[in-house]
């Protein structure tokens, strides 16, 4: 259906070839997932088959691509969309009209389709997709799951025989991204389109995977079976690293797959005591609601919301997207609209602060760390915030170099990736010194490489700072909680449903539990490292 | 009861435009204004273009009142009873016919006052137009031939309403690194950022359209043929009735009764449209 000959891309004024020598084929029916670190290339080589690269973004391309027998060479995307649907990151970036019914409908009015078959054609779509009780909706007033699908179902209307995604779970609460999921499994098995789906979250994906293509850091390209590709990648989600801690003879990917090989072992892990969780906190309060409802306009966020953070604890915020997470965040550093309710940073009300005051106190890293930088360069970025925060110069950088291997300090902060972009403005929020840290959505962007260096950084901030600190982090990665977090407050609809020690929180929900909790239930492990931890004392 | 074409609420809200100016009334203008104010407040819809009209009103209260500062401190003097006196500036004898401060006359402060409000009701419908029509819709009444147009326009409005979000982040976002968000400094800070995320936001959009093959098929096909009907009708036809006759209405039955029948014939889609 695809196939790469000889292909090589290079972008004018970069420094590496972006992809060398490709040469594959991909077969009709066919779901390929594509790995790599963040910037290695992923989105690229999606773009690739389409003729969006380099039709549209530029860029020095050579060998041959062929689509379904057409070569992309002298086509455009426009004249390669009856056979090959795209779907984007933001889908919201890339929706053309406002009705759900409309935007499905927009590829076929710009081919010219016959209005009766037109209908016929949405009908259809709106169906596969479970669209239809939708299909008046404003796009803007639809969740992201049901966003994504809109996307979907706008890309498939027009018939193709293939479909590209490129990272379409990664905005999505899990049950959204299940959502998604499953509908590209079904299209792959009932349809027979091939799919070509480039992913970081593994975790949820690598199940429906015939094939994956691994893109390395020099852009040269292994492909193979899930099997072969991760038992030596770098980039492996929990349920591959625990088949591989736990020594099974094979890499296992799917929950099923491994429950039936670690009987034995799972008999063991159960008699093993769990980890203890740790003595109750009677540290100083450094954030506290109390009854706390936000509202914009008369649309309630929050609903009578109550609870203390503690000094040193790490407590993660989860909940579905649109459940009141990031309202919940901003109420600490008073951006919320608070109707009733009082919110208090070590006993002041965070509304009454000044900015120089409240940096003090709370370190905010926004869902876009790049929000919070404004300098022309790395070293620009941490000189000015030595001076906004009022200590001596080079703090900043020091801590930059402590959290992290540090880029190039001329490089413009865009131009860093995302990880090193995140420790450069949790730099800039740590050299005020607070005490309370939060972040939201610090995983969006990250590779499991940059994941795990994170979860470290996390770590070592409450642990092994003298100061005691606290970290605050809503996220939908459950794997990162389970790594990071003592305790997890979940939110549904603006109230808090679940408060409790994280391993109680986690295992309740099967949605929202990690994969190795999955494997290993009825008992309550959550990581892999807390399995080897427990396996060592007693020979595997 | 049914929607309206969104080129027909453009070309109703240029019509009352057209009205307006040529009626040259205060009163009328007040009028009109009233009634597409609440035009607006019962048809428009729930997204997020129908917050342009807002945005409108807040922009015709700042010129009523820039202006009205201006025509206070300086212009050409004007004879009439002196309301009060402000220090004036002696300016160089070629500068003749000009003044800063000096007298303020009531003649002065009415002439601005009605041209002001005049400007102000025409920006006022602008924002009724916009906020009535998403120019989603319209963009895709756009023939074939204006391809080009059609694919800059969609980008350039899609980008207008995130471009407001954006701001909004980036600015609780300096908050966070305990800066002040006023201030040219503050902006300076805010535009780089905001010019890119916008960019970014036009490129995809654009590359979304020309994935789903966007002007490169011949003829187009419409999924809601939206045809010109009855109320289409009525509305041009009100507005052109409006155009032609003022200047007879005016003379006939004067200012109050044609400001209360302006009223009655702008506010009248509430009752024969859908939202």
């Amino acid at each position: 259906m695809i196939s790469f000959k000889d292909v090589s891309l290079i972008y004018p004024n970069a420094e590496r070839t972006i992809l060398e020598e490709l040469n594959f084929e991909v077969f009709e029916g066919e779901l390929v997932l594509v790995i790599g670190h963040t910037g290695a290339g992923k989105s690229s080589l999606i773009k690739l088959i389409n003729g969006l690269v380099p039709h549209h973004t530029g860029g020095i391309l050579s060998g041959e691509i062929t689509v379904a027998g057409r070569s992309t060479r002298q086509l455009k995307p426009g004249q390669l969309s009856d056979v090959i649907g795209i779907v984007g990151q933001n889908p919201i970036n890339g929706f053309v009209t406002d009705i759900v019914e409309e935007e499905i409908a927009f590829g076929l009015e710009t081919m010219g389709i016959a209005p009766e078959v037109m209908r016929k054609r949405v009908e259809e779509v709106l169906d596969l997709l479970s669209l239809a009780p939708l299909r008046n909706r404003e796009i803007a007033s639809l969740s992201g799951g049901e966003q994504q699908r809109v996307a979907i179902g706008a890309a498939l209307v027009l018939n193709p025989k293939v479909l590209l995604l490129d990272e379409p779970t990664s905005a999505l609460d899990p049950i959204a991204a299940e959502e998604v999921l499953s509908i590209l499994h079904r299209l792959v098995h009932d349809l027979g389109l091939t799919v070509i789906l480039a992913e970081h979250r593994l975790e949820r994906v690598i199940q429906f995977a015939d094939r994956i293509m691994r893109i390395g850091d020099r852009g040269d390209v292994s492909i193979g079976t899930p099997g072969e590709i991760l038992a030596h990648s770098p980039i492996a989600p929990p349920i591959v690293n625990l088949s591989k801690a736990l020594k099974l003879p094979e890499v296992s990917l799917s929950v099923r797959e491994i429950r039936r090989r670690t009987e034995s072992i799972r008999n063991v892990l159960q008699d093993i005591p769990l980890p203890q969780p740790a003595a109750d906190n009677n540290g100083e309060v450094l954030l506290s609601l109390r009854k706390v409802s936000v509202a914009y306009g008369d649309k309630y966020a929050l609903t009578n919301i109550s609870f203390d953070i503690r000094r040193g604890e790490v407590v993660a915020l989860m909940g579905r997207n649109g459940a009141g997470k990031s309202s919940l965040l901003k109420s600490a550093v008073g951006q919320s609209p608070i109707i009733s309710g009082e919110v208090l940073i070590t006993g002041r009300d965070p509304k009454n602060m000044d900015g120089k005051a409240l940096i003090k106190h709370v370190g905010y890293v926004p869902q876009e760390p790049g929000d919070l930088l404004y300098g022309e360069s790395v070293i620009d970025e941490c000189l000015l915030a030595d001076k906004d925060n009022g200590v001596a110069i080079g703090t900043t950088l020091a801590i930059y170099e402590n959290l992290m291997e540090i880029p190039n300090i001329n490089a413009h902060p865009r131009d860093l990736s995302e990880g090193q972009r995140l420790g450069l403005a949790l730099s800039v929020i740590l050299s005020a010194n607070p005490d309370l840290i939060i972040l939201d959505e610090p995983t969006r962007g990250l590779d499991y490489v940059a994941k795990s260096k994170l979860v470290k950084i996390l770590q070592n901030l409450v642990i092994d700072s003298a100061q005691n600190r606290s970290v605050v982090i809503a996220t939908h990665d459950v794997e990162l909680v389970a790594e990071v977090a003592a305790k997890v407050i979940f939110l549904a609809e603006g109230e808090i449903v679940a408060n409790g020690p994280t391993r109680d929180v986690l295992t309740a929900s099967p949605a929202f539990a990690p994969q190795v909790t999955k494997v290993l239930a009825p008992a309550q492990w959550l990581t892999v490292a807390e399995v080897v931890n427990a396996l060592g004392e007693s020979a595997i | 009861m049914r929607l309206v074409h969104p080129l027909i609420w453009w070309l109703w809200a240029l019509l009352l435009a057209t009205f307006v100016i040529r009626a040259d009334n205060i009163l009328i203008a007040a009028a009109v204004a009233s009634a597409v104010t609440l035009v607006v407040v019962k048809l428009k819809s729930d997204n997020y273009w129908s917050k342009s009209f807002a945005l409108s009103i807040r922009l015709a209260l700042l010129i009523i009142v820039v202006r009205m500062l201006i025509a206070i401190t300086i212009g050409v003097p004007m004879p009439g009873q002196i309301l009060f006196r402000i220090p004036s500036i002696t300016l160089p004898s070629w500068m003749v016919g000009i003044r800063i401060g000096g007298d303020v006359t009531s003649q002065r402060l009415t002439s601005t006052f009605h041209e002001v409000i005049i400007i102000a009701t025409v920006i006022l419908l602008c924002g009724a137009a916009n906020s009535l029509a998403s120019p989603h819709r319209m963009i895709r009444s756009l023939p074939k031939a204006m391809y080009n147009l059609g694919v800059a326009l969609s980008v350039a409005t899609s980008v207008l309403p995130q471009i407001v979000k954006s701001i909004g982040r980036i600015q609780s976002a300096k908050r966070l690194r305990g800066q002040k968000t006023r201030g040219i400094r503050a902006w300076r800070g805010i535009a780089l950022p905001l010019l890119e995320e916008s960019l970014e936001r036009a490129l995809d959009l654009a590359t979304a359209m020309e994935a789903r093959g966007y002007g490169y098929h011949g003829k187009t096909t419409k999924y809601r043929v939206e045809p010109f009907t009855f109320i289409d009708l009525v509305m041009i036809a009100s507005g052109v009735y409006l155009v032609l006759l003022s200047a007879t209405l005016l003379s006939h039955f004067g200012v109050v009764v044609l400001a209360l029948f302006s009223l009655v014939i702008v506010a009248s889609p509430i009752a024969i449209v859908k939202r």
